[in-house]
């Protein structure tokens, strides 16, 4: 069994604790974090998200999500949140319009 | 002094009301009518009560009619011979003109008399009369109409085709015994169901009547003015003639047993003026349940409305009682089936033998399911009345295949029975100039007469002309003839330029193939509107049956890239070019394009090739693989074409059901295990799937009265309230071609519709499937809702809202029945695979979800200020001026919209290309040679072919915020038209869509609202093309169509903030623009920021977006499919964010 992961919400301050593996969607919904998602299914965009802290403890990008990042020219910190799983504590920020 | 052409030119022309309504009002006694024995007979009462039929005329013309019909519907033999009163036809018609033009002196103004003709009482096409009576019946009526001075004939109500030819044509034969010519006109009557009484659609009507030269045609009866929307729209867009339009008051209703039709004269009037607008019509008027009120009421708004010239745009067809098919198919070439033809055919040939008349349309149906376009009928079979024959197989084929019909025939009194015969429009096959022009001629004659087209081969009286010059020159003489002279449409002459045998090896036929296609494309140069048509198997007579289909093939191949438009031959043996080895292939064309050399002649290559060879080898790379091996590839290969082939050669050996259970089955299998393993995507799914059901179908006449025992039942969703249903048939589709029974009650179904469904077809689970978050709790609620019941049939949940988690604990918790989670419907076809075995449920092995814990909750709490709204906003200065208030429409086309489209979503979400497990560099090819192209090719069609209409309408309004409210005033500002509650965000920044405008009192802030639609007519084709079990086309379609809607949608939201002047502030990438690179944001109800869909109502309202045809359903969804509403806030820090 393995140590539970914190994540911290930075936009409205919200922390919570989740097992590792669990998926930031899931957590959002659980704890109704200010993250709004779309198709679910990484090809709109609209949960994309900053790591500030923990980029390492995000699971693999997988194709689809690398594709559709590398097309916006997104830094390596931007990842879309329902492709997420945790592996460690992380610090996001939702991000919104520039 | 105006004649009635001339006055239809200048305006408008408006016709009378209701006779049958207006004469029941002076409720009619036996005596009126003049005894038992006549009482109904309305035609009598034009001489037993002139009175009141000159008053009710009267009562039109003071209404304002132009014109009014004469009380002669019924006026013909076979009616009044109902009465004993056939003799009196021409006389009571006369009489009826009399009346109506008395009535008419008495106003000033051109005032006119149309002489009414009803459809009768008995369908010739069921058979209940024959043509030749019906055809006498009417000209009686014709002379008695056109004799006395009738101004017009209007054959109207028309419920049969057959009917209708056979009114015109007694009326061109009263005409020209009477030397007299007046229009003609026809009205058809469309039933709610959208068909004719007999089934034709209004496509398949225009297509029977173009080529008879009417002088109108229109719609009157059976359904109010709204229902005839789709109807005139397609007239309006395809009909050279000019078009009328003479609704009912109304759908009526059974109000006590009466009947009562609910549309008054105004809103009548308001409908049928819309109408006239919309779809430019030249006549209109009203009939049952429509009085001088309604007329009157029509007359007012009408006034001297001008009418529009149209342009319309209809490409040439053919058509069967039920439908029109367009002679230029895409892709080429429109495919003749040739099996029903005793000549070529032996399996007819001996039914028509046995006289099994009901087998033969069997034949013709199994060519209707192997993707046949048209049928070529021939029943020439020395020793028997071939004149019988095909009376007596037509009048069956008729109503029981939906193709139209080619006429094989040579001779002159089988063609014209067979052109009596057939409702629709037909080909004659064929004409040609052996014996000189005469008989060419009385064919054409026969054409015109009944409105065919014609097939003329290129034989003169030299014989067959083998050379492209001889070709030509006898295509010339047949242009010339057909068209010139007989006065045929170019596009309904069809020029076969022969094909000869090149399996005999005579040298006068070597280069008979080089020549054919040279002729073809010569042809479509110098005629382009001609179209051409070749007998493709006739290439390889004498050739093995194992040369023949390739070489068939091949022939065809080639023709088609030389510009044939239509071929005669048999779709199960032909098969892809792509499918012949090389070396054959070779030996093949060469044999076509005569390649001989020194030393080599293809023709002995091709014979040695498939010296001993058997069809079933014949497969390239799949020599070697026996039946049922290739049965299980043609699945996973998704091979429509050859998979019916193949099923058909195994039908010999293997007993229908072990070929679905042992091997189709098995391919499906096999398919499910790689698109669960990511090696095979959606769209190939579906193509699989579709060869499926393309072998069921071959198979279904076939097997064993009881059927096979199917896997299990499905009883299948979509929850009330929501009209998504792109998951659930996908459901359908994969399950249905796994061996299960599903039964697919649509959208928006309420629980218990569902269980009375299950009462009636008990299955084995029920599937319930929604695209909203709303589903998902009514789901639930379904569920609790069983479980009262004390039920406990498995459930099958699917739709984007919903989580695993969600559907295994909180739904399993409320119901005690197995409720059971399907990502897709691969997973759905697990789960009833576990339940028809009896195991437990398949769940993926998981523990239960993980505990969540919120440990800190915003400390940094935004707070509320003094107006309610969050403190985060600040003060965003004025709003710009918007260029006009209120709403406006639009229609973009659909290539700028197009650059608004979202292809990698396109491609990736909606079709499913996803990369799954494939390696980059395979993905990669998927993309370059499937994906895309696909998609070049269905942006094109979407171009050529108008099933996408792209509207919208959006505009300004001033607002104001108080607290969560939105206000929303008339542009004047005076008063509140309308108002939005939005819901706050608890926690975070305390969001909520009103605070980004003012909330200053007596201040207006700017919003902006947009609607966008691709038109009912996508919905229609989306839902035709499932019908058609198209299912890859059904799922492209669907897809590409809803990323266009949001394409459409992006446009106009582009369009407003370039309008507001906030467009300086936009990403110039595209990719950026979707995720926000721009000020101004677009809120959709339904989404986070305001989830509820009640939003839409007033959204709509302000928008007038009835308008375009856009409806709210009761779960405040909108309908048509692919359409889309939103808001949009210009304030800076607008953005999104989740309530």
């Amino acid at each position: 069994m393995s140590a539970p992961v914190q994540v911290h919400f930075e936009l409205e301050d919200l922390l919570v604790e989740a097992p590792e593996g669990t998926s930031l969607q899931a957590i959002v919904e659980a704890s109704g974090a200010d993250v709004t998602f779309g198709c679910r299914n990484g090809s709109c965009g609209t949960c994309r998200i900053r790591v500030l802290r923990g980029l390492e403890h995000c699971s693999e990008a997988g194709p689809e999500e690398r594709d559709f990042l590398a097309a916006l020219g997104a830094p390596p910190d931007h990842r879309l949140a329902c492709q997420v799983r945790l592996l460690g504590d992380v610090d996001i920020a939702y991000l919104g319009p520039p | 002094m105006s004649t009635l052409e001339s006055l239809l030119k200048e305006k408008v022309l408006l016709l009378d009301g209701g006779m049958g309504t207006q004469i029941f009002a002076r409720k009619p006694t036996v005596d009126d009518f003049g005894g038992p024995a006549l009482e109904g007979c309305m035609e009598l009462l034009n001489e037993r009560r002139p009175e009141w039929i000159r008053d009710i005329h009267a009562s039109y013309f003071a209404a304002g009619s132009d014109a009014v019909e004469t009380n002669t519907f019924g006026c013909n033999e076979v009616v009044l011979g109902e009465f004993g009163l056939a003799h009196r036809v021409e006389e009571l018609n006369a009489l009826a003109v009399a009346l109506a033009r008395e009535a008419a002196a008495d106003f000033a103004g051109p005032r006119f008399v149309i002489g009414s003709v009803g459809p009768g009482t008995k369908l010739v096409t069921l058979g209940h009369v024959s043509p030749a009576v019906l055809y006498a019946s009417y000209l009686a009526q014709m002379r008695g109409l056109v004799r006395a001075g009738a101004d017009a004939i209007l054959i109207e109500t028309c419920q049969d085709l057959g009917q209708i030819k056979a009114a015109v044509r007694a009326a061109r034969a009263a005409m020209a015994e009477l030397q007299r010519r007046v229009p003609l006109w026809v009205q058809a009557t469309v039933e709610a169901t959208g068909t004719l009484l007999l089934g034709s659609d209004i496509a398949a009507v225009l297509t029977t009547l173009e080529p008879l030269g009417v002088d109108l045609l229109g719609l009157n009866c059976a359904t109010g003015p709204d229902e005839m929307h789709a109807h005139l729209a397609h007239l309006a867009a395809a009909s050279p003639f000019p078009i009328s339009c003479l609704p009912n008051a109304g759908l009526p209703l059974n109000e006590g047993g009466r009947t009562v039709y609910p549309l008054g004269p105004d809103a009548f009037a308001e409908k049928v003026l819309a109408s006239a607008k919309e779809f430019h019509l030249n006549v209109v008027g009203g009939c049952c349940g429509t009085t001088p009120e309604h007329i009157r009421a029509l007359k007012q708004r009408l006034g001297s409305l001008a009418p529009v010239h149209r342009t319309p745009a209809a490409e040439r067809s053919v058509a069967s009682l039920y439908q029109s098919v367009p002679l230029r198919q895409e892709p080429r070439p429109l495919i003749v089936g040739e099996r029903t033809n005793a000549n070529g055919s032996r399996l007819f040939r001996d039914l028509l033998a046995q006289e099994d008349f009901d087998a033969m349309v069997g034949v013709a149906k199994e060519q209707q399911r192997e993707g046949a376009h048209l049928l070529d009928v021939c029943v020439a079979f020395v020793g028997r009345d071939e004149v019988r024959d095909m009376e007596a197989f037509l009048k069956k084929a008729v109503t029981q295949v939906t193709l139209p019909l080619m006429i094989d025939s040579t001779e002159l009194p089988v063609i014209e029975k067979a052109l009596q015969t057939a409702p629709g429009k037909c080909l004659v096959n064929s004409i040609n100039l052996e014996d000189g022009e005469a008989r060419a001629r009385a064919v054409l004659a026969l054409c015109r007469e009944y409105g065919a087209g014609v097939v003329a081969l290129t034989i003169d009286e030299e014989g067959m002309a083998k050379t492209v010059e001889r070709k030509l020159a006898v295509a010339r003489r047949l242009v010339d003839l057909a068209v010139n002279q007989a006065g045929l449409d170019p596009g309904d002459l069809i020029l076969d330029p022969l094909t000869f045998t090149l399996g005999s090896g005579e040298e006068g036929f070597r280069r008979s193939a080089v020549a054919t296609l040279e002729a073809i494309q010569a042809i479509k140069e110098r005629w382009p509107g001609v179209l051409t048509l070749l007998g493709v198997s006739n290439v390889s007579f004498g050739l093995k049956p194992a040369a023949r289909h390739p070489l068939n093939s091949l022939m065809l191949y080639h023709a088609v890239k030389a510009g044939l438009d239509l071929a005669i031959f048999n779709a199960s043996k032909v098969m892809p070019v792509a499918g012949i080895p090389e070396a054959e292939r070779r030996a093949l064309e060469d044999l076509i394009f005569d390649r001989r050399a020194e030393g080599y002649d293809p023709l002995k290559v091709v014979l040695s090739l498939y010296e001993g060879a058997t069809l079933a080898a014949r497969k390239g790379s799949r020599a070697g693989l026996g039946i049922g091996e290739r049965l299980r590839l043609d699945i996973v290969e998704g091979d429509k074409r050859t998979i019916v082939a193949d099923v058909e050669e195994a039908r010999a050996t293997i007993p229908p059901l072990d070929i679905i259970n042992l091997h189709l089955l098995e391919g499906m299998r096999v398919v499910g295990e790689r698109f669960g393993a990511g090696e095979m995507q959606l769209p190939f799914v579906l193509e699989s799937a579709e060869a499926m059901k393309a072998a069921i179908a071959h198979l279904e006449p076939h097997m064993p009265r009881e059927g096979g025992k199917s896997k299990g039942r499905l009883l299948l969703a979509t929850v009330k309230g929501d009209v998504h249903d792109i998951g659930k048939n996908l459901v359908d589709i994969i399950l249905s071609n796994n061996g299960y029974e599903v039964r697919n009650l649509g959208i928006k179904q309420p629980v218990e519709a569902i269980l009375k469904a299950l009462e009636e077809w008990p299955a084995d689970a029920i599937g319930l499937s929604g695209l909203l978050v709303k589903s998902t709790v009514i789901m639930k609620e379904n569920l609790e809702y069983m479980a009262s019941l004390g039920l406990q049939v498995p459930v099958i949940l699917g739709g984007a809202a919903l989580t695993r988690n969600f559907v295994e604990q909180d739904c399993q918790a409320v119901y005690s029945g197995p409720v059971l989670y399907a990502a897709d419907a691969f997973e759905g076809l697990r789960h009833m695979e576990a339940l028809a075995s009896g195991a437990p449920p398949v769940s993926a092995p998981r523990a239960a979800e993980p505990a969540i814990r919120v440990l800190r909750r915003g400390e940094g709490r935004v707070a509320l200020d003094g107006r309610d709204r969050s403190s985060w906003i600040q003060d965003s200065g004025p709003p710009p001026e918007p260029p006009f208030w209120g709403a406006v429409e639009r229609a973009d086309p659909l290539q700028d919209i197009y650059a608004f489209l979202d292809e990698f979503v396109v491609i990736r979400n909606r079709w499913s290309f996803t990369q799954g497990k494939l390696p980059d560099e395979a993905f990669r090819d998927l993309l370059e040679q499937k994906a895309e192209p696909l998609l070049a090719a269905w942006k094109a069609r979407l171009l050529a072919e108008p099933l996408l209409q792209p509207r919208a309408r959006y505009g300004y309004f001033p607002v104001r915020a108080e607290g969560d409210r939105l206000k929303v005033f008339d542009p004047e500002r005076r008063t509140q038209l309308s108002e939005w509650r939005f819901p706050r965000q608890a926690g975070g920044r305390r969001l909520c869509i009103a605070d980004f405008f003012t909330p200053e009192p007596g201040a207006f802030d700017l919003l902006a609202l947009q609607v966008v639609t691709m038109g009912q007519g996508a919905a229609e084709h989306a839902a035709r093309l499932y019908a058609e079990n198209r299912y890859a086309d059904y799922f492209y379609f669907h897809g590409l169509a809803t990323e266009l809607t949001e394409a459409y949608a992006e446009l106009l939201h582009a369009r407003i903030r370039q309008e507001l002047g906030l467009q300086s502030r936009d990403a110039a990438d595209l990719r950026q623009l979707f995720n926000q690179g721009y000020q101004g944001s677009r809120y959709s109800f339904g989404y986070p920021a305001c989830p509820d869909l009640e939003g839409n109502g007033p959204l709509l309202e302000l928008l007038d977006a009835q308008n375009l045809g856009i409806a709210l359903t009761e779960g405040f969804q909108m309908t048509p499919e692919y359409t889309t509403c939103a808001l949009v806030a210009w304030h800076p820090q607008a953005r999104y964010f989740s309530v």
